[in-house]
């Protein structure tokens, strides 16, 4: 048990660590005493309202959004049995991104963009699946196939919605592709659901560790694989659907976050999928924080921090591999 | 003891015509060896065995009961499998690899306990790898990589062991003591039955033997009824010289 | 405190509309409460009201003494409504009237830093309905921020946005007097250009992509006030994109351009090309600085002014 609490507690108090500074750092300048006043209960009103109405909502946004596609991730990875595969890459970022895009352009906002967002991907998710699925048995590869071109599809709909959008929204969906955390208010939601998928990822953990060897040995383990993998597959699109609602499109985390973890805890999926859940919320917090920080008071969206972040490491894990 | 039998068993080669239906029956203390050409189907045949691949026709049935209405986890307790081919995509060390061989006896919130561990170290050391316990299992060599996982199937300790090619890769040593440990798992009242390409290992280690042709027929029985020459040289299409060593026939290509 | 017109009006006393919105705690932000304790004690001679863009009507318990505003545009009416001294926030490109620039910016007009913006405390924000983020706004509104709505589509919303500003930060003697010069300006404009022969008129708001404007957007209706006619303003897009094909079928008699910078004649050397443009024939290729027509501001009467300057010379060289 020690090999998964040690890791676990220490990842538990970076995330703390890292939720304490984006709630202690901003384009308003708050003393240190004046946060842990209000983390008290106490502090003045504007205090208060920076740190309770904007900060903390925004941060655990991010940290929810950042858990939730690092273990989409993590999961995608072991289905398609590839350690480069990413939540985004069976074109469900496409889906939501068109449906997100189809609902600004008719200029509704809000509780819409995020319904339309989540059709989209859910649209996305079957798309794929059926059609991976044809006639026959699916593989990996065929389903990472038709993932891809089905993306492809996806970002053809959405350059022709661009080209096509009134100038004064495309700020916005621009905004919106690039993932931005500037919206999101309630992180209740998608904590709720971080701690779910933890929690029943921990009884199917051994189980995914056996199908990452393949579904022949899985199956010849006594891991019953397709339905296990219709499980995989539906959660993890869902995890990412919800995901994309809150942030829009946020890249990389889903690759580099799992793909460093198991480098340096091994590929236990009950360790890894927690251990996922944390250290994706806390490197999007980092990533939040730096982007509505660093050229503050202008903003940036946060997928332009986790790109900028996530190509290089992944081309030097990529580079570093055989 | 388990026992495995199979009904008017056809596999499903794809192109390929029905050729003889299977009716065997593998019984506890019994070694049965495969033997066929490249392509005679005999991979697919494990596969079929083991239930991981649905026949054309006919059915397997383990202690009476057909194959396809067990659950694979009352299944993999019975029936382990050794396989020819192995997917190391992520990063696993040798013992982590060998206690997946305990998936089938834990529940679900179960974390591998002390037992198992033991039961996994115990493995690696019969296969000679418990040296290699701490390293990750995509830096071995091939053949310690068969080691590992035959260990696996060791671990999973099944009544019955379906091995394709269980020697492949290893040097004359480690195949004589994986053939030694398969031969003890039979003499504990395990079945056992395996593919292999060495006529000789078949005729040193199996008391039946199973001949697969190309073209779907097969015929099996004890080993000393299918270790003729002629049947021999029509299954492989290729002529033999025999002699006899320590009691045993021992089959050479002739040029 | 804000309400939409179709609601029942509140009385006055403002206590019902607060007791309303303590049924939100969690939108309940420390500003409101600050200011809890003034509005139960002190009547509302105070109080001004003024009606949005988006026909709500807007009420301040005291006129407006920290406004920040979303746009650049914007803040060109609220200096013009003689409340510049009381602008608190502006956003990237507010760059007109020159003092603006000193005031602190909030960032750019699609993501607003709403923690600078919350620290300034304003009692009052100007927001763009189509700049703007609505996410935005509404949290701004829930955080207790009023925020007023600007965007005029007409020359009349010009004059009555200064108007409304000068209501709502109190400065009306100043914005009255502006926005009726605008209004004097631009119907004096219309007057002189009501009977003149129609100039069919290409107006080029970007080079690549070539886009134009329509009847609908304000350019248009200037192109509209100084007897010319826009050959894309049937389109139905507001700012729609086109191609040089199309203006060579429309073969319009002036080509008017706004640019980048100011007086950037390469978009108009772009046209030389095609000799057998009318407006190139004529040499009717004109430039008019974009920051005096492209912003709803009361620059638009100079930009107004020299448009249909331009047009008179296309006139002359009939």
């Amino acid at each position: 048990m020690r090999r998964l609490t040690l890791p676990l507690a220490l990842l538990l108090a970076a995330s703390l660590a890292a939720l304490a500074l984006s709630a202690g750092v901003g384009s308003a300048n708050l003393a240190l005493g004046e946060l842990w006043a209000v983390l008290g209960g106490g502090g003045d009103a504007l205090s208060r309202t920076l740190i309770l109405e904007l900060r903390l909502p925004r941060s655990l946004s991010a940290f929810a959004t950042g858990g939730l596609l690092a273990v989409a991730g993590a999961l995608m990875q072991v289905l398609l049995r590839n350690p480069l595969a990413d939540p985004y890459v069976l074109g469900l970022s496409g889906g939501a991104a068109v449906g997100a895009l189809a609902a600004m352009l008719a200029g509704l906002g809000g509780m819409v963009i995020s319904g339309s967002a989540f059709a989209g991907a859910l649209l996305s998710t079957l798309l794929v699946f059926g059609l991976a699925h044809g006639t026959g048995s699916w593989t990996p590869s065929r389903l990472l196939l038709t993932g891809v071109v089905v993306a492809a599809g996806w970002g053809a709909v959405v350059t022709l919605m661009l080209a096509l959008s009134p100038a004064e929204r495309l700020p916005g969906m621009l905004y919106w592709l690039m993932g931005d955390l500037a919206y999101a208010r309630t992180p209740m939601p998608s904590l709720l659901v971080l701690v779910l998928v933890c929690l029943l990822g921990f009884p199917l953990g051994r189980s995914l560790n056996v199908l990452a060897r393949g579904p022949m040995q899985a199956a010849a383990l006594g891991v019953a694989v397709r339905p296990l993998e219709w499980t995989i597959y539906i959660t993890a699109s869902l995890l990412t659907a919800m995901a994309v609602t809150t942030a829009g499109s946020i890249g990389f985390v889903g690759l580099v976050v799992p793909h460093m973890l198991r480098l340096v805890l091994g590929n236990d999926q009950r360790l890894i999928l927690p251990a996922c859940a944390l250290a994706g919320g806390t490197l999007l917090v980092l990533a939040d924080t730096l982007a509505r920080t660093v050229i503050a008071p202008e903003q940036l969206p946060v997928g332009v921090i986790t790109a900028l972040i996530g190509v290089p490491t992944f081309l030097y894990l990529l580079y570093r591999s055989r | 003891m388990s026992r495995l039998e199979t009904r008017g068993l056809v596999i499903d080669v794809p192109g390929r015509a029905d050729g003889r239906a299977l009716d065997l029956c593998l019984a506890p203390e019994q070694v049965w060896g495969v033997l066929g050409p490249n392509g005679a189907g005999k991979t697919t045949l494990l596969h079929t065995l083991a239930g991981l691949r649905d026949p054309r026709a006919g059915q397997v049935e383990l202690d009476g009961q057909p194959l396809a209405n067990l659950r694979r986890r009352r299944v993999a307790r019975q029936l382990g499998m050794i396989f020819q081919e192995r997917q190391d995509g992520f990063p696993a060390t040798v013992l982590e690899t060998a206690l997946i061989g305990r998936h089938p006896y834990l529940s679900a919130w179960q974390m591998e306990g002390g037992d198992d561990v033991r039961l996994a170290e115990e493995a690696l050391e019969r296969l000679d790898v418990a040296h290699l316990k701490h390293r990750l299992v995509n830096t071995l060599s091939g053949g310690e990589r068969q080691r590992v996982a035959i260990a696996t199937v060791l671990t999973q300790s099944p009544q019955l062991w379906l091995a394709d090619e269980p020697t492949n890769h290893l040097d004359l040593h480690h195949q004589t003591a994986v053939m030694a440990l398969l031969a003890e798992q039979s003499a504990a009242g395990k079945v056992v039955l395996m593919c292999l390409h060495d006529l000789n290992l078949a005729a040193r280690w199996c008391d039946h033997l199973l001949l697969f042709y190309p073209d779907g027929e097969a015929c099996w029985g004890p080993a000393s009824d299918m270790l003729v020459p002629s049947a021999l040289e029509r299954l492989y299409d290729q002529r033999l010289a025999t002699a006899e060593i320590d009691g045993a026939p021992v089959f050479v290509p002739a040029r | 405190m804000v309400k939409t017109i179709s609601t029942p009006a509140v009385p006055p006393s403002s206590v019902s509309t607060l007791a309303s919105k303590r049924a939100w705690p969690r939108r309940l932000g420390g500003l409101v409460l600050a200011v809890v304790p003034w509005l139960t004690g002190v009547s509302h001679a105070n109080e001004v009201c003024a009606v949005d863009d988006r026909q709500r009507e807007v009420c301040l318990e005291a006129p407006a003494e920290r406004i920040a505003v979303l746009s650049p545009g914007a803040t060109e009416l609220t200096y013009a409504a003689g409340a510049g001294d009381k602008v608190v926030a502006v956003v990237s490109y507010s760059d007109y009237p020159p003092e603006a620039k000193e005031v602190t910016s909030v960032g750019s007009h699609t993501r607003v830093d709403l923690e600078t913006l919350v620290s300034l405390q304003p009692d009052l924000v100007v927001g763009w309905v189509t700049g703007n983020p609505a996410e935005q706004l509404e949290t701004i509104e829930s955080l207790g921020m009023p925020v007023f709505y600007i965007e005029p589509r007409d020359f009349e919303g010009v004059s009555t946005g200064i108007e409304r500003l000068a209501r709502l930060a109190d400065t009306q003697d100043e914005g009255d007097r502006v926005a009726q010069t605008f209004r004097d300006g631009m119907s004096g404009l219309a007057a002189r250009h009501a009977d003149a022969a129609t100039v069919p008129v290409f107006y080029q708001v970007w080079d690549e992509p070539l886009m134009t404007v329509n009847d609908v957007h304000l350019i248009g209706k200037v192109i509209e006030l100084c007897g010319g006619y826009n050959v894309f303003g049937e389109q139905s897009r507001l700012v729609p994109r086109i191609d040089d094909e199309s203006v060579l079928d429309a073969d319009p008699e002036a080509i008017i351009a706004g640019g980048m910078g100011e007086e950037n004649r390469d978009w108009l050397d772009h046209w030389s090309q095609y000799p057998g443009l009318t407006a190139v024939d004529r040499d009717n290729l004109f430039f008019v600085p974009p920051s005096l027509i492209q912003r709803p501001t009361p620059r638009l009467l100079e930009g107004s002014r020299i448009l249909c300057e331009k047009l008179e010379v296309a006139r002359a060289r009939r």
